[in-house]
């Protein structure tokens, strides 16, 4: 894991104090709302609805022991004792009071956190794969990459004040499981001719305007990586627009000039910046994957126990993955237990996860952008009583990549832009499908949701996306089919006019029924159902008898 | 503000600048129950603009608006009707 430098701590300590600075002068009437706000922001601090809410960072989603800890202290101490991970691998801490927020900050930075650019016109948290490191399937660790990304981008004094936000994701693998096809630039590690760089894809996002990335780049060598990035975000900085804040984002520029157009305008700022001394040599890739090396796995020949207890049992097949070195697991810990807002975990629970963590995979945790937490290197042998451990504090509900496994943001119960609710949505079907045998016969199946065109639940690329609107002060909901978040990609369909909330889960039964009756083989799944037999059969299902 | 405004009544509602908390404007101050509010008039709104302009200034609240009453003289939309009463589920 990543380790702070010198420089890196002087940073976030004099953020800290100069943020404490403008809370203080804004108590104090020395700045205004209008002048203060743009401060606050850019320390991930937001005014919600009910209250204020900070954002931290949990930079590619990995979390030490002791970071856990300290977030259980601060939901804890100056929250209301739960925090929420979001679908971007950070946390959110949703009542903290103003004069308390310097505090907060000065809490994170001791262990190597903060909230910077978890908000504004800038280059946002970087996200990555949450299995990066432990999976065989892997070409290279993108963390590494994140992280000379974050170095780069972090204070980046052209880009703070972007057109927009802007997202990068960088994955290793074939797998997407980072949903990087939805990011404003995506990377993905690639082998060519024994060489390993990037393919670099941009124009992704969702929100108002779903586009699925263009890939800009087949090979990029690496040392290249953040003078092409730079080129990037200097021509997004040049030719982006600001005039209108719905068409401001990077994939708007990308689809109005053309991939192409835009591929020669990178290009010429790529040659412009060929003396900026941006290249990266192997000496300084080295030392920073140095710091993501492996703990020190013992290979053993230790299979995962199988056991007489039934629910053991399905908590094993779901929840758990084999890991790139034998003897090992990576467990996945679900936070969408039946009735339980997605992403939200209490303080009593992180702070025995961290103890956990210690206990049964050298300090580790993940956060993964669809709201659960990973264990990445648990030994087979002592899976059994790790899942007594989490059984204990309702961490181990079977259900990932399952229909109650769903996607969330917060919705209209928290957010000020949201136009309908999405947690009672998702608890509502987290609790009509907690069967973990009906679950199964559905097989993988992605339900994500979203409480505005915002689509901070990434409802475009669920299976089955559900979008909350309002209708003359209604809450409404309409249903898209077939997105996907992976490699294959794809933007849902809308399936038709919207349904009030009391019809939803008969909505949705409808669509399973669909997908049951048309399924060919056992092990298809509703994602290849949908692109062979189209959107006109789920329709028809739906609409026709009404 | 009072450009966009529909409706005949309404109460004043802010956030408290300190604690983010919802808070409405009663004929003894800021308070965080929404029945104390005074309700105001449509043609009252300059009036009260202006205290709520003062109260920013004082460092009091931030983030004001107005929240539109239905004919029973109770909050209208869902939206404020989540934000007077607190979240729609269990935590």
């Amino acid at each position: 894991m990543y380790k702070y430098s010198e420089k890196d701590k002087s940073i976030i300590e004099s953020r800290t104090k100069q943020f404490k600075n403008q809370v203080q002068r804004r108590l104090n009437g020395q700045l205004s709302e209008e002048e203060f706000k743009p401060l606050r922001l850019m320390n991930g601090l937001y005014l919600q609805l009910h209250a204020y809410m900070l954002r931290v960072a949990i930079p590619y989603g990995e979390l030490s022991s002791s970071q856990l800890r300290k977030l259980a202290f601060i939901a804890e101490k100056f929250d209301r004792g739960y925090g929420h991970f979001t679908t971007r691998q950070n946390i959110q801490f949703n009542w903290p009071k103003l004069p308390d927020v310097p505090d907060i900050l000065h809490e994170l930075s001791k262990v190597e956190m903060h909230a910077i650019q978890t908000s504004g016109n800038c280059i946002r948290n970087i996200s990555s794969d949450h299995l990066a490191g432990i999976t065989i399937d892997e070409i290279e660790d993108p963390r590494p990459w994140c992280e000379i990304i974050r170095q780069w981008s972090t204070f980046h004094p052209e880009f703070s004040f972007l057109p927009r936000k802007f997202k990068i994701a960088v994955i290793g693998s074939k797998k997407d499981r980072a949903a990087m096809l939805v990011h404003d630039i995506g990377l993905r590690l690639i082998k060519k001719d024994k060489e390993i760089g990037f393919e670099v894809f941009v124009g992704g996002g969702q929100g108002r305007t779903p586009i699925i990335a263009k890939k800009i780049k087949n090979f990029l060598q690496k040392k290249d990586l953040l003078n092409y990035l730079e080129a990037i975000l200097n021509t997004y900085n040049q030719e982006g627009r600001r005039d209108n804040i719905y068409k401001a984002r990077i994939k708007i520029l990308v689809k109005e000039l053309g991939i192409e157009k835009f591929k020669l305008l990178v290009d010429e700022n790529f040659k412009k910046l060929s003396d900026k001394n941006l290249e990266i040599d192997k000496v300084s890739i080295d030392k920073i994957f140095s710091f993501f090396t492996l703990p020190e796995l013992k290979p053993n020949s230790h299979k995962v126990q199988i056991h007489k207890n039934k629910e053991y049992n399905e908590w094993v097949t779901q929840n758990t993955l084999s890991h790139k070195v034998s003897g090992y697991s990576i467990v996945h810990i679900s936070l969408k237990s039946a009735n339980h807002p997605p992403g939200d975990i209490s303080s009593q629970q992180m702070m025995a996860l961290s103890k956990i963590s210690e206990d049964f995979s050298f300090s580790e945790i993940r956060v993964t952008h669809e709201q659960n937490l990973i264990l990445p290197h648990v030994e087979n042998k002592n899976i059994y009583k790790l899942w007594i451990e989490l059984k204990k504090l309702s961490l181990a509900t079977p259900n990932i990549g399952l229909i109650s496994d769903t996607i969330c943001c917060p919705g209209m119960d928290y957010c000020a832009l949201a136009t309908a609710r999405s947690i009672p949505i998702s608890q509502k079907i987290s609790n009509h499908f907690k069967s973990f045998s009906d679950q199964k016969i559905l097989g993988d199946l992605k339900i994500k949701i979203s409480g505005c065109i915002n689509a901070c639940g990434h409802h475009h690329v669920g299976n089955i996306g559900i979008l909350g609107l309002d209708r003359n002060g209604q809450e409404f909901y309409q249903i898209t089919l077939g997105g996907s978040a992976k490699e294959d990609a794809s933007i849902g369909e809308i399936v038709g006019p919207s349904f009030p909330e009391s019809k939803l889960i008969d909505a949705i039964n409808t669509i399973l029924n669909t997908y049951k009756k048309n399924k060919k083989k056992k092990t298809e799944d509703f994602l290849s159902v949908f692109r062979r037999v189209g959107i006109k059969e789920f329709k028809k299902d739906l609409y026709d008898n009404t | 503000m009072a450009k966009k405004l529909r409706g005949e009544f309404f109460i004043l509602s802010a956030n408290d600048l300190r604690t983010g908390e919802v808070v409405f404007l009663t004929e003894k101050g800021w308070s965080v129950n929404s029945s104390e509010a005074t309700i105001i008039k449509i043609d009252q709104v300059d009036k009260f603009q202006a205290i709520s302009d003062r109260d920013e200034k004082k460092c009091i609240i931030v983030s004001s608006k107005f929240v539109e009453l239905d004919e029973n003289r109770k909050i209208k939309s869902l939206r404020d009707k989540i934000r007077n009463s607190g979240l729609t589920f269990k935590i």
